[in-house]
């Protein structure tokens, strides 16, 4: 063998190591993402009203994949953005039936089921969006020792994370409902449960 | 003796920057571009954290995967070692070379564009991977090793005189190589705007397969297909040319041209029917990355050989 066919050989010796490689990483990636959706828990049992009037209860959670938010129709701050998150997510997987959105008011005594309706409104495009009231005592429960997520000096005291719920009513992860990028994030980790099945 | 120091760190810049490219485009297929969320550090940390206990109070960890993490701080890693590459090379430069004109500048034009391409990253980290921007990202790399190339043959060319004498050119030759690499650049744009578009759908479409974002692709990307195809025919047209006159190194280079536009094509086909795979879509960039460098080692061999 010549020194040039030498060369040629190491050199496709090399690019096979370095595809080889990339299969490698590009597999590992891709399993990294389905193994980084953890398991926090089980959505607890609980029963909100609706809009529509109609009573939301764990049960709803089943077969469906879905992402729940605390908000109250007053604040400033956090919700509004937190909405149009909710909402440019209900609009990217409209097409898709296995997927619903579920805000919770932290403040029930001026969020009515009017104001609630009208709030609603404003983001949601579609009827997989359930904007929900009830009791404040079991609002704060179901935040805290449901979702493990802190509600100390309602209504502006709830969180500003959403929850990624699997069909299976567990709760998978948190994402902070303000930044883009983990909306960004929460919108592969719901791509990858959808694929998931 | 520093003729050829100069060459080796401007063949081992190169070769590193190629590498580079490569474990770039490795973070975008596997869409690792936010494993860490803040730049320079990973996670607030010069090393990325191995768990979740080792992420600092103030950053959030919702992001925090250790795969994607390390991919693409192994991006950012050998980007550090580019650079100091880089920067060792315009030092011999600096000391040696300062009365070579197109060995100095060019030196402290790759020096730019790799400090440079290393600010981009940040903004690409920030911006949440938008798309244009992490098209010019490896834009910007493209121009690196074009320049590197550059240096490489350029330096070679001071100790190897003997091997580039006795070769007949025409302008025509000339001429077509530029047209050649100008075309290919037209064709990497046209295939980083069809990855650009295809991102732009999908971020706004996150349930389209892959085979349905290339149907909703505007038609423009039928340009990238016939372009490629006319490509072949010219670089055939090429091979042609330096059928007779030619050796050594100019003719290696010009069939290494064909070849490789041949498996680029083929590498494209391959996406098109596969509903593009991510080491395909890999080798397809990387190819086309090659190609800009060996235009630029072919044409410096040749217009050397011209001014002789």
């Amino acid at each position: 063998m010549n020194s040039l066919n030498k060369k040629l050989v190491i050199a496709f010796f090399f690019i096979f190591m370095l595809g080889s490689f990339g299969f490698y990483v590009i597999d590992k990636a891709a399993k990294s993402r389905i193994d980084n959706i953890g398991f926090v828990g089980k959505v607890p049992s609980f029963s909100l009203t609706n809009i529509d009037g109609t009573i939301i209860t764990e049960k709803n959670l089943n077969d469906k994949i879905s992402i729940i938010s605390f908000i109250f129709t007053q604040c400033e701050g956090a919700c509004p953005i937190m909405s149009v998150n909710m909402a440019t997510l209900q609009e990217r997987f409209s097409s898709s039936k296995d997927i619903q959105f579920l805000s919770i008011s932290t403040d029930p005594d001026f969020d009515t089921l009017d104001v609630l309706n009208q709030y609603s409104t404003n983001y949601s495009k579609n009827d997989n969006w359930f904007f929900l009231r009830g009791d404040i005592l079991d609002v704060i429960k179901l935040s805290e020792q449901g979702f493990f997520l802190s509600a100390a000096l309602l209504p502006a005291g709830h969180s500003t994370r959403f929850v990624l719920v699997d069909k299976e009513l567990n709760i998978r992860k948190y994402y902070e409902g303000t930044v883009e990028s983990n909306i960004f994030e929460l919108q592969s980790d719901i791509v990858t449960l959808l694929n998931q099945g | 003796m520093t003729n050829k120091l100069f060459f080796r760190s401007a063949l081992i810049s190169t070769i590193l920057s190629y590498l580079l490219i490569f474990v770039g485009g490795l973070v975008r297929v596997s869409g690792s571009g936010l494993g860490c969320p803040d730049w320079p550090k990973c996670f607030g940390r010069w090393i990325p954290p191995t768990s979740l206990e080792q992420i600092p109070a103030h950053i959030d960890p919702t992001a925090f995967n250790i795969v994607l993490a390390w991919i693409e701080y192994g991006n950012r890693m050998l980007g550090v070692i580019v650079g100091i590459s880089i920067l060792l090379m315009t030092a011999i430069a600096i000391i040696y070379f300062r009365n070579n004109n197109k060995i100095f500048y060019s030196s402290l034009l790759s020096l730019f564009l790799v400090i440079a391409n290393g600010g981009l990253g940040a903004i690409v980290v920030s911006s949440i991977l938008n798309p244009f921007i992490v098209s010019l990202h490896m834009i910007l790399a493209l121009f690196l090793v074009s320049t590197l190339s550059y240096l490489t043959i350029e330096s070679y060319k001071l100790f190897n005189d003997a091997k580039f004498t006795n070769i007949h050119l025409s302008k025509k030759i000339s001429l077509s190589l530029i047209c050649l690499w100008i075309f290919i650049v037209v064709e990497i744009l046209l295939g980083t705007g069809i990855r650009t578009n295809i991102e732009l759908i999908a971020v706004d479409n996150p349930l389209l397969s892959k085979g349905e974002l290339l149907d909703a692709l505007n038609s423009y990307k039928y340009l990238h297909s016939i372009l490629g195809f006319s490509l072949l025919f010219f670089s055939m047209y090429l091979c042609f040319l330096f059928k007779d006159d030619f050796f050594g190194l100019s003719k290696l280079l010009v069939f290494f041209i064909f070849g490789m536009i041949i498996f680029q094509i083929f590498l494209g086909e391959l996406m098109i029917f596969f509903d593009l795979p991510q080491l395909v879509r890999l080798f397809h960039t990387w190819g086309s990355s090659w190609l800009v460098g060996i235009i630029i080692i072919l044409y410096n061999t040749l217009h050397y050989e011209q001014s002789k």
